[in-house]
């Protein structure tokens, strides 16, 4: 399709009708003329005036088609042609894959240095009339000339964030939309096939591929400190590895500063072992492999809490509740004591059943009240129900039940952790836990099912201690934070920051969240697992995902930016035809002429 | 015309002079007498030599005699130059046959250059006058489309004035149809007599050269005066005209300026076809355009 720099230009067109209108004026009645030799005149008529007229329009034609050529040359037509040396002025979207595999250095260059090497070429060719954007892992366009996306490009390194190459085309056919001139991308990535998904292409887009095979990788994969907090005594920690390197390779595990252990993992394997020695407070623990060809997946961290175990008070009574708690003892999970009340209210933390007897109900509820706990119970429920599954807890049948309520004015941490049929079953107000039934097989399944025991342990030293679970992010993806939360620590700096909202965390590495003076949480921020798995999609998948996408080595690819949208530019062939149909015309006119003086 | 020069001296030599300034001074009668006046003049060096002439004697060559009365007979026998001289034949007839058509009222600079009938009315008189001059008898047809006047041929010197009067007043007419007119000179010349055809030969041709050459083969002398106008010759108007013919009122749209070399062509062609035709057929033709001195065009029509 024809496009025009300038189309208002096209208006000039209407100059082309100069030399019809003059013909047309000319060919108005003329003046009679009385003259004799008229015989003279139809002789010399009949043998040239057919030539004359061809000659007229011949010259009709050429002066008409000379104005159109100079108004369609100023109006600087363009026509999508590939191979041409220059195009006309185009919107370029250059995505920019400097996710965390770019790292990655085969034969002895990083990969991101071939992409921004493609980068830089593609921007050589750039014209002042050309909208460039630079859409980088950090999935933020940046428009600029060429100059100062080249600069951006210079300064680029491998970013932590994973970069979904089908989003990205997608933002980029985004940002062209909004663009009057004809769009292209030029997608410079390691093509990663855990990267790569399907996008809606509706703008030209080519394809910079590496023609080498990824290389051989080996990442920490997972790193599981278990459950928490870990006890004085320390905890587990697990290990995956991941990667297509056969061969298994040490994996160096430790807690903070203390001596580390080190676990011999197989790619796709993993392991676990015990850290210990470390005091009550928030531990980073790490897990490294020796370097390899690409390093930003070789460690792994994350956020351990150390804490002596809950001290708990039951009723022995409660046989259950009281096996239960006797296990956990047993396994160093808890210790009798009167920080925890398990089974009824107490002075502190406490986790609440509704009592076997109704009719307590309402002195629980005043005490509750008192307590300035937000939620209260309600008429006990009889029909068989199963529990919706959640963090805390699986699915288990609940036979019986006490209805919970939320008070009026419900304040502090309040918030529903388990529910039966959407109905709140286990919530939380404060330093006090209400359970909905009673850990008793003829209310509910979970004391006799596999899960009670972690669910103990959760309930004891996490839930009513009011710990925060330790969550895991990856760079640049947004991680909730828990109530209450007023700022988020790393290394020295601090982000003000407020409960509830998103925390972005931009690198690698353990971010605490501070509440007030207390640590109550951390977020452990690692490279995306998929980033190990460097192996580049095939061609015929990228096909099968872009169909309309054009496949180019890497190493031409920048040359071939503008190409593939490209449109040559028409003004010079037009100025060329211009000239020759003046030629033309000068000829045609000066052969009348010279039959006119002959 | 030199202002110097005496309104006598200029009257001396009308027949140079410009056609229209001629047509200025006076009436047709006066000038003509003044115009054949002069051209006898420039004739002194041949007196004798005319249309009615037959050979009388030799006489010894004179420097400024013309070389082709030289004798080359006498030379080669005798080695001496001598030049043949002529004597008046007193029992010629001629008839002036003038087309008086619509074309001929036609020119293309008025004020400028004379209507074609005004240029053959008074070049038709100078010939009459010279003819009677030599006691020839001359009469005059004029016509258009059919014949509109007839004088018959007389030689009194005062015949004259009748022939110039009938010029005088004749009118441009319609069309042309020259024909009849030639075939009533049959009936005016008995015996072989000059015919002078004076025309611009906007006519049919054919039928035209038809009746010029049976007069011919009646043994009269024909001659052929083809009366141009310059515009006709080479042609130029506006940008762009439609082109009419006044007594056909046929009309053609064109451009001068694109078809005036072709034009031209044409008219040279047309006029050397005529010249052809005639030369074909024993008779003289003279194109004479009306710009050209009465005084040139009778020379050339009296040289022979």
């Amino acid at each position: 399709m024809i496009g025009f720099l300038h189309p208002w230009m096209l208006a000039g067109l209407l100059a082309a009708a100069v030399p019809i209108l003059v013909h047309l004026l000319a060919r108005r009645q003329p003046p009679t003329v009385v003259f004799p030799a008229v015989r003279y005149l139809q002789s010399t008529t009949r043998e040239h005036r057919n030539r004359l007229k061809l000659q007229h329009w011949l010259l009709l034609l050429l002066r008409t088609l000379l104005i159109i050529a100079l108004v369609l040359a100023a109006a600087g037509p363009t026509l999508p042609m590939r191979g041409v040396p220059g195009h006309a002025p185009t919107a370029l979207v250059v995505v920019l894959d400097n996710s965390p595999s770019s790292a990655a250095v085969l034969g002895g260059v990083r990969q991101l240095d071939r992409l921004r090497s493609a980068a830089r070429r593609a921007l050589a060719r750039a014209t002042p009339n050309d909208a460039l954007w630079l859409l980088t892992a950090d999935g933020v366009p940046r428009r600029g000339d060429a100059a100062t996306l080249g600069r951006l490009v210079d300064s680029l390194a491998p970013a932590p964030r994973r970069l979904d190459l089908g989003r990205a085309l997608a933002l980029a056919g985004e940002v062209l939309s909004a663009e009057a001139r004809p769009g292209e991308v030029l997608l410079l990535s390691d093509l990663q096939q855990t990267a790569v998904s399907g996008a809606e292409l509706r703008v030209p887009v080519v394809v910079g591929r590496p023609e080498a095979p990824a290389p051989a990788n080996r990442g920490v994969a997972r790193l599981a400190p278990g459950a928490q907090p870990w006890s004085t005594d320390g905890g587990r920690v697990g290990v995956a590895v991941a990667g297509d390197s056969g061969a298994s390779a040490p994996v160096t595990v430790r807690i903070g500063s203390r001596p580390p252990k080190q676990l011999l993992v197989s790619p796709g394997g993993s392991a676990t072992t015990t850290l210990s020695g470390a005091g009550a407070g928030w531990w980073t623990v790490s897990a490294e492999l020796d370097a390899d060809e690409f390093r930003l997946d070789d460690r792994r961290v994350a956020a351990v809490r150390v804490a002596p175990v809950a001290r708990v008070r039951w009723d022995p009574a409660d046989r259950h509740v009281s096996t239960a708690a006797e296990v956990l003892e047993g396994n160093g999970r808890l210790a009798r004591g009167g920080e925890l009340t398990l089974g009824a209210l107490g002075a502190g933390p406490s986790v609440v059943m509704p009592p076997a007897d109704p009719a307590e109900l309402g002195a629980l509820n005043r005490a509750l009240a008192r307590r300035g706990v937000a939620w209260s119970y309600g008429a006990p429920v009889s029909a068989p129900e199963a529990s919706d599954s959640g963090a805390l807890l699986g699915r288990v049948r609940v036979q019986r039940r006490v209805a919970l309520q939320a008070g009026a004015s419900s304040s502090g941490r309040t918030g529903v952790l388990a529910t039966v049929g959407g109905a709140p079953w286990i919530v939380r107000s404060g330093e006090v836990v209400l359970l909905g039934s009673r850990l008793d097989p003829a209310w509910t399944d979970l004391p006799v099912s596999a899960g009670f025991m972690p669910f103990m342990d959760v309930l004891l030293n996490r839930v009513a201690r009011g710990e925060v679970v330790v969550v895991e992010g990856t760079p640049g993806d947004p991680v909730p934070l828990p109530d209450l939360v007023t700022a988020v620590r790393r290394d020295g700096r601090e982000w003000r920051a407020e409960g509830g909202e998103l925390f972005r965390p931009t690198e690698t590495g353990v971010y605490f969240l501070v509440a007030g003076r207390d640590t109550v949480g951390a977020v452990a921020v690692n490279p995306d697992p998929r980033e190990s798995a460097l192996a580049r999609a095939e061609p015929a998948e990228l096909r099968r995902l872009w169909p309309t996408a054009r496949l180019a080595p890497l190493a031409e690819a920048g040359e071939l930016a503008f190409g593939a949208a490209a449109r040559g530019d028409l003004r010079g062939p037009l100025l060329w035809g211009a000239f020759l149909l003046g030629l033309a015309e000068v000829g045609v006119a000066s052969v009348a002429g010279r039959r006119r003086a002959a | 015309m030199p202002s110097s020069e005496s309104p006598a001296a200029v009257r001396a030599r009308l027949d140079l002079l410009d056609p229209m300034e001629v047509a200025r001074l006076g009436g047709l009668e006066v000038l003509t007498e003044e115009i054949v006046e002069g051209f006898l003049t420039g004739l002194h060096r041949s007196p004798r030599r005319g249309f009615s002439v037959e050979f009388a004697e030799h006489r010894m060559y004179q420097p400024g005699d013309e070389l082709r009365y030289v004798d080359w007979k006498i030379l080669g026998r005798n080695d001496r130059l001598y030049v043949k001289q002529f004597e008046e034949e007193t029992n010629l007839r001629a008839m002036l046959v003038c087309d008086t058509s619509r074309s001929m009222a036609w020119t293309g600079s008025p004020g400028t250059v004379l209507p074609k009938l005004d240029y053959a009315r008074r070049l038709a008189a100078a010939l009459a006058l010279v003819l009677l001059r030599q006691r020839d008898a001359t009469g005059l047809i004029a016509f258009d489309d059919e014949v509109r006047a007839v004088v018959p041929p007389r030689s009194r010197r005062t015949h004259w004035h009748q022939l110039a009067g009938a010029l005088a007043g004749t009118e441009a007419g319609q069309g042309t149809a020259a024909e009849p007119a030639l075939r009533r000179v049959v009936e005016q010349l008995r015996r072989r007599g000059l015919v002078v055809f004076v025309s611009d030969l906007l006519l049919d041709p054919a039928l035209t050269l038809k009746a010029l050459k049976f007069l011919r083969h009646r043994g009269h002398q024909v001659v052929v005066v083809h009366v141009m106008d310059p515009a006709e010759v080479s042609l130029r108007g506006p940008t762009e005209a439609r082109f009419e013919d006044p007594e056909t009122r046929e009309a053609i749209v064109l451009r001068p300026r694109d078809w005036a070399a072709e034009y031209e062509r044409t008219v040279a062609r047309a006029v050397a076809e005529w010249r052809l035709a005639c030369r074909s057929g024993g008779i003289a033709y003279h194109r004479i355009t009306t710009d050209t001195p009465f005084g040139q065009a009778l020379r050339e029509i009296v040289r022979r």
